[in-house]
């Protein structure tokens, strides 16, 4: 039986001016599973993203990726199977080209040039910005930016995809886009935003932070529907109220 | 827009246009920073007063303009911006040393105009030749070349980090810049207490950014090592490229072709 994809631990970061994000978080997600990270802003969703490839370590309690423990040693196995899609899209592009871009996990992970073409370009078509390929990072739209950072994760095959407020700055279209290619696809997914409406659509667990400690862990619809658990995260049921949640209620 | 705006155009412009392929382009990025190394050596290694026999080498930097097919509008531009840089180290020569040299047309220039003439011209060749460089290469190509050719890996990543923080840098400048204009009354003066705190600002932010980038490379595998999806292999034609140009440099170096031109000129009239 396959490990657990994610294993928190009792996880606590305080950050070194002392401010604690973090304060025992505990966690499982099983393979091939979508979850959301939910909550207000400062509540630790981004902090507990980062442990999840290790641009943070942990203060104390432990991470596993599927079953391999997150140490400085096993740091480049994590990442390689850890994804992680950054909060702004620009930060991720630093290469002159769209196609040395998405190239450049690849060619980190020492594929071969055939394989990590192959790759370049079935991340590039799963994204549908196979056509932007030539163009220059710096004159992307916002969409087709955020586009490109997530064909830059995927060309590195991770099994576990990390995304730090995928939607934020998207127009509609470019949103429901990427709702179907979050729906679409096959890896763990774990989903930090404040887009509710897409975390119904996408996710059907949801773990709610606050002030760094899960408030909440269960099914999406049945969390979104508590409304005092909404108020108290200052969060909003998403538009279409809660007529939209009763309807994802539904057995579909 | 503003002047850092266009800086900023400018900087990237030249990443979009070595991603080009262009037959200066297609070379090996090593023979282009050799060939431009032999160059700006060359240039350099003239006497202190030689204006016109430093005019031929102007021949490289246009020819591999256009083989670059850069636009002369990014050289203009770039070669503008090394003007208060030459102005600063040669403006002192004129009064400094004012021992006549030579007339020119009716004109008496003392060794000083001529000396801060032959440095502004060695600024200029050696800026063109090095924004041919990267305009036909591009930063990442150029530092993997260094590498190639023996220069430590800390200095290549550091170099390739200086330059894509130089984005960062310059982008938060323009945003500071911008969000400062917006809500500064127009007309007046801002304070230098209020500079300071936006230079504190922007490096503050800067760094910050900086940092993200460079979590972003790490959760992409960056180990410091610097690969390219399109590697290049050294081809004969990059050799005879190689050895054409360093020929050339050597005979502009050691014959006086201007005034090796005229003499035959003058030859053919008399």
């Amino acid at each position: 039986m396959n490990p657990p994809a994610i294993v928190l631990q009792a996880l606590v970061h305080t950050y070194a001016d002392g401010t604690p994000a973090l304060r025992g978080v505990d966690l499982c997600a099983m393979p091939g599973e979508a979850l959301a990270i939910v909550g207000a802003n400062g509540a630790g969703k981004s902090t507990l993203l980062q442990h999840l490839n290790g641009l943070l370590m942990p203060s104390s309690g432990s991470v596993q990726i599927e079953g391999m423990a997150l140490t400085r040693a096993t740091l480049r196995e994590v990442r390689r199977r850890v994804g992680y899609v950054f909060q702004d899209a620009e930060d991720q592009l630093f290469m002159p080209t769209v196609h040395d871009d998405v190239a450049f996990g690849p060619l980190n992970l020492g594929l071969a040039a055939a394989e990590g073409q192959a790759r370049v370009q079935a991340a590039l078509s799963a994204v549908g910005a196979s056509a932007l390929a030539a163009r220059a990072t710096h004159r992307l739209s916002g969409g087709e930016k955020r586009a490109v950072a997530i064909a830059g994760v995927l060309a590195m095959a991770p099994s576990i995809l990390v995304l730090d407020e995928p939607s934020g700055g998207l127009d509609p279209a470019g949103r429901r886009r990427l709702i179907e290619l979050l729906r679409g696809l096959t890896q763990t997914r774990v989903v930090a935003t404040h887009d509710l409406a897409l975390v119904l659509e996408v996710c059907p667990r949801v773990l709610v932070l606050h002030e760094g400690r899960v408030l909440a862990d269960g099914a999406t619809a049945e969390l979104f529907a508590d409304e005092d658990l909404l108020r108290r995260c200052a969060l909003e049921p998403p538009l279409g109220g809660w007529a939209r949640i009763a309807a994802a209620q539904q057995p579909r | 827009m503003s002047r850092l705006a266009t800086t900023l155009q400018d900087l990237r412009a030249l990443d979009a246009l070595a991603a080009r392929s262009t037959p200066l382009a297609r070379r090996d990025a090593r023979a282009k920073l050799l060939v431009t190394l032999c160059f700006v050596v060359t240039v350099l290694s003239f006497d202190r007063y030689r204006v016109a026999a430093l005019l031929p080498l102007a021949l490289f930097p246009t020819v591999l303009a256009a083989q670059a097919e850069l636009p002369a509008r990014t050289l203009w531009r770039t070669l503008w911006l090394a003007c208060p840089f030459a102005l600063m180290v040669g403006i002192a020569n004129p009064l400094l040393d004012r021992a006549p040299m030579l007339v020119l047309a009716g004109v008496e220039l003392s060794a000083g105009w001529v000396s801060f003439a032959s440095i502004a011209l060695r600024i200029a060749l050696s800026v063109s030749a090095a924004v041919v460089l990267i305009g036909s290469t591009g930063m990442p190509a150029l530092c993997a070349a260094l590498a190639a050719l023996g220069l430590p890996r800390v200095f290549t990543v550091q170099l390739l980090f200086l330059h894509r923080y130089l984005f960062v840098l310059v982008g938060e400048a323009q945003r500071l810049s911008t969000a400062l204009d917006l809500r500064a009354l127009s007309g007046r003066r801002v304070g230098l207490a209020l500079h300071v705190s936006l230079l504190g600002q922007l490096l503050l932010r800067a760094f910050e950014r900086a940092r993200r980038v460079h979590q972003a490379m790490l959760a992409r595998g960056f180990d410091a090592e610097l690969r390219l999806a399109d590697p290049q292999r050294w081809q004969q034609g990059d050799s005879l490229f190689m050895a054409g140009w360093c020929a050339y440099f050597v005979v502009v170096r050691y014959v006086d072709l201007p005034q090796a031109i005229g003499s035959f000129v003058t030859g053919l009239v008399q």
